[in-house]
């Protein structure tokens, strides 16, 4: 059948190709959308991290007395379940600290080097307050200077990412600069730190006195490999047997804490890729029962045709092509309406510009999908013998 | 009647005869509307106005008082400090004013000392907190002034959690291990949004279980559990010395809640505040540009950036696969009315009318209608369970009253209607000759 029949045919049904092609439009530009925010969010879960998410535990606490959340009470109860998670099979080093990584936002300070406050000041660089065993159990690695011990709790030495140190102080070496918030002893390998900070990777690590818990803080449990399920079960009960006056938080794995983060973007995209299903089921049944009221409908034509020699295969092109013109030309005007709806979008979340494959990509897809709910209905047509098909000629 | 139970049996009859195109067209369109009632349910708990009484006299003020000379910091902060807060208070404009901000502690009750002390909510504040939010006392009342003093006022579900009843005015309890005098009970209370702390995006969250007095806990040096912002501060820590230090430096974590009655008092207001920030800056203090804001609460979910963008990206798409559903279900509601075209133009030859074929039309729309509802529903639960699960905060927005099931039951009838009126027209108003002859 020649392209300008199908239009011819087409045209006889005005509304019902308009309302076709309007549904096909907005498909195509929802599931493209869908596909963007799906793509970026699976980058932003999976960039790297400079931590080993599966090794790492982590478990909030807080002392329900308030005199055990003040010195000297906090450090003997903290020491206390240190030396009980220790002690685990499986465990290979453990700290507390005030905030642990992967998080949406926290504790932060901010830093600059001391007398050049006007060029080198940022604003919002997350501080951990811990022990000199983060550094083991975070797995971070020392790239310059020293790690702190336990000598270095209450003095003013701190140690940051090197991503911050090269912030402030460029190509300079930052082994004994002096900001607000001590002397640099050390730079460490970068690693996730808050989302939400002046930047993801900045952090800076020191031994103050702990003085309270207000906020309560974090054990961050480094385990064996493949030993994370193991020490998980029993971590709550030794957290609990250590000091029985305490609120405890949910243990979670560092992936967990980092899905957390994402939840809301991975969380969107999982919804608009159900509805970008939903949608393609949708044109299916349609694209189906259209062909399958055009079968019963052309019935004598076909029967016609047919009987004047067209073959089976003939009748099943003919109308699987005009469900393939229908998506082409709906998709067609579906580019536009992905990229109208890609705008909008950008206007209320963060959504990647649509790259020019992408839509092409969907266009194949969606012709797929419509050729499969096509193909049974189209089926039928074809069987319909041309002697039943014109006796009522 | 007895016209409309025979409409109703032939529509019955036109689905049985064909129920696979049937049911196809309405899955389509109760998955639109399923879809869309979800979405929409969300969007109206979060947007709604949960005060509309006085929602128009409600304020948070703020001024861009932080120090530092930075030229560009245009935005006041999103949590004042106690000194701001006590510049802000006393205008004799306002009707009601309180400064607030949200913690938590341990409670247990005298009697019970042995028990774990359970975690409970705080809402630390001022006296006026109640007056401004319409909050309804059961027993007791609010505190006589703003003074600190060890007495607390509390929900109803905390008096039978922590009492096993609710008359426990007098009573006495421990909250982190001080001795508070309960001396009122709310009724039950709650705000939805709860615009008067959105601070962390948190207003989808229940309000609290425990109201204490600002005074009390800032000489306690309870900390708000929200935000707390500390700009120049030197402080080493030590908890003997926080309540002065928190009253004298720019510890931010309150925020601060007037009520305005009437144009005329929002502008005197405004102008105390622009007063007050001139002499402030007249002294060498208040070095930013002026940045005095005053959000009235039904802006204050945008004014602190803690509107859920996600849900109205998602509100977004929910529409237009709404649009989708129901052109698709138009689409093939016309290919079963034409399917069925011979049959009412045989009836116009026996003599209906067309008139009586549009009740025919109306008998197939409502019957569509109650399916639709029930089947649309059912997906609406389903949608709701699925963004409950994957989208944070959003769980406290799932419910239904007897008012939004009324505007979806007729929503649903409206869409019902659209989606057969062009199909309808078309079959009842086709040449009668030509539709016989087939």
């Amino acid at each position: 059948m020649s392209v300008h029949l199908i239009f011819k045919s087409l045209l006889r049904r005005k509304v019902v190709t308009a309302l076709l092609l309007l549904q096909l439009a907005v498909t195509l530009g929802l599931v493209v959308n869908s596909l963007l925010l799906a793509g970026a969010a699976r980058q932003l879960v999976e960039q790297p991290t400079g931590l080993e998410l599966e090794q790492l535990l982590t478990l909030w606490v807080k002392p329900t007395s308030a005199a055990m959340r003040l010195e000297p009470a906090l450090s003997e109860v903290i020491n206390r379940q240190l030396a009980a998670v220790r002690q685990m099979p499986g465990v290979d080093s453990v700290a507390y600290a005030n905030q642990i990584p992967l998080r949406q936002g926290g504790s932060n300070w901010n830093i600059f080097e001391q007398d050049r406050q006007d060029e080198t000041n940022i604003e919002s660089v997350p501080y951990y307050n811990s022990s000199e065993s983060i550094f083991q159990v975070l797995g971070i690695e020392l790239i310059t200077g020293r790690l702190l011990t336990e000598l270095d709790r209450g003095t003013t030495n701190i140690v940051m990412t090197e991503k911050l140190s090269r912030q402030l102080f460029a190509e300079q070496n930052p082994i004994g600069k002096v900001t607000n918030n001590g002397v640099v002893v050390g730079v460490v390998s970068d690693f996730f730190s808050q989302r939400y900070a002046s930047d993801a990777f900045y952090g800076q690590i020191l031994m103050a006195p702990l003085h309270r818990a207000e906020q309560g803080y974090h054990l961050i449990v480094r385990v064996a490999q493949g030993q994370s399920d193991t020490v998980r079960k029993q971590l709550t009960e030794v957290i609990r047997n250590a000091e029985p006056q305490m609120d405890i938080g949910t243990v979670l794995r560092m992936d967990e804490n980092r899905d957390e983060v994402f939840r809301s973007e991975i969380g969107l995209a999982t919804l608009l890729a159900v509805l970008s299903g939903l949608m393609l089921l949708v044109a299916m049944i349609s694209a189906y029962s259209h062909a399958h009221f055009h079968a019963l409908q052309m019935q004598k034509e076909v029967g016609i045709k047919r009987a004047l020699g067209a073959s089976k295969a003939r009748v099943l092109l003919d109308v699987l092509s005009e469900s393939w013109l229908t998506t082409a030309i709906g998709a067609g005007f579906g580019i536009l309406v992905c990229y109208g709806l890609n705008i909008s979008l950008a206007k209320v979340i963060s959504i990647p510009a649509v790259p020019v494959w992408l839509p092409l990509l969907t266009m194949v897809l969606l012709l797929l999908c419509v050729t499969l709910a096509t193909w049974y209905p189209a089926r039928i047509a074809t069987r319909i013998s041309p002697a039943t098909a014109t006796k009522t000629l | 009647m007895e016209a409309i139970i025979h409409n109703l049996k032939l529509s019955w009859f036109s689905i049985k005869r064909a129920p696979l195109p049937y049911a196809l067209t309405l899955l389509i369109l109760s998955l639109g509307l399923g879809t869309f009632f979800s979405n929409a349910t969300l969007y109206y708990w979060m947007n709604r106005d949960p005060i509309p009484e006085k929602s128009q006299t409600l304020f948070m003020a703020r001024i861009n008082s932080l120090p530092g000379d930075c030229t560009d910091c245009l935005e006041p902060s999103r949590v004042m400090s106690y000194m701001d807060m006590q510049k802000m208070s006393g205008s004799g404009i306002t009707s009601a004013e309180a400064a607030m901000f949200s913690s938590d502690a341990y409670a247990k009750t005298l009697e019970n000392q042995q028990a774990t002390p359970a975690k409970v909510a705080l809402r630390i504040t001022q006296r006026d907190f109640f007056a401004l939010f319409n909050v309804p006392f059961l027993y007791g009342e609010a505190w006589p002034d703003n003074k600190a003093r060890m007495e607390v006022v509390i929900s109803k579900n905390t008096a039978v959690k922590f009492f096993g009843r609710i008359d426990v005015v007098g009573q006495d309890m421990l909250l982190d291990d001080q001795l508070f005098k309960v001396i009122g009970v709310l009724d039950d209370w709650s705000m939805l949004p709860r615009l008067y702390d959105v601070n962390g995006r948190r207003s989808a969250e229940p309000t609290e279980d425990i109201y204490m007095p600002l005074e009390t806990a800032y000489d306690l040096a309870i900390q708000s559990n929200t935000q707390n912002s500390f700009t120049d501060v030197d402080w080493d820590g030590n908890i003997a010395t926080y309540p002065h230090m928190a009253r004298t430096n720019f510890a931010n974590m309150l925020q601060f809640w007037v009520q305005l009655d009437g144009p005329e008092k929002i502008q005197q207001y405004q102008q105390f505040l622009k007063n007050m920030v001139a002499d402030e800056k007249a002294a060498g203090r208040h070095p930013r540009p002026e940045g005095n804001r005053l959000d009235n609460i039904l802006d204050v979910q945008k004014a602190m950036r803690a509107t859920n963008d996600q849900l109205d990206a998602f509100a977004l798409v929910a529409s237009l696969f709404l649009l989708v559903c129901v052109v698709n279900a138009s689409h093939l509601s016309l290919n079963r009315y034409m399917a069925n075209q011979y049959e009412f133009s045989l009836r116009r030859a026996l003599g209906a009318s067309r008139w009586q074929l549009q009740g025919q039309i109306l008998a197939d729309v409502f019957v569509s209608s109650a399916l639709a509802f029930v089947a649309a529903l059912l997906f609406a639960r389903l949608g709701l369970w699925t963004i409950n699960a994957l989208l944070p905060g959003t769980r406290a927005l799932a419910s239904w009253d007897w008012q939004m099931l009324a505007v979806m039951a007729v929503f649903v009838s409206l869409v019902s209607y659209l989606v057969t009126l062009y199909p309808a027209l078309k079959t009842s108003f086709s040449p009668l000759n030509q539709q016989l002859k087939q």
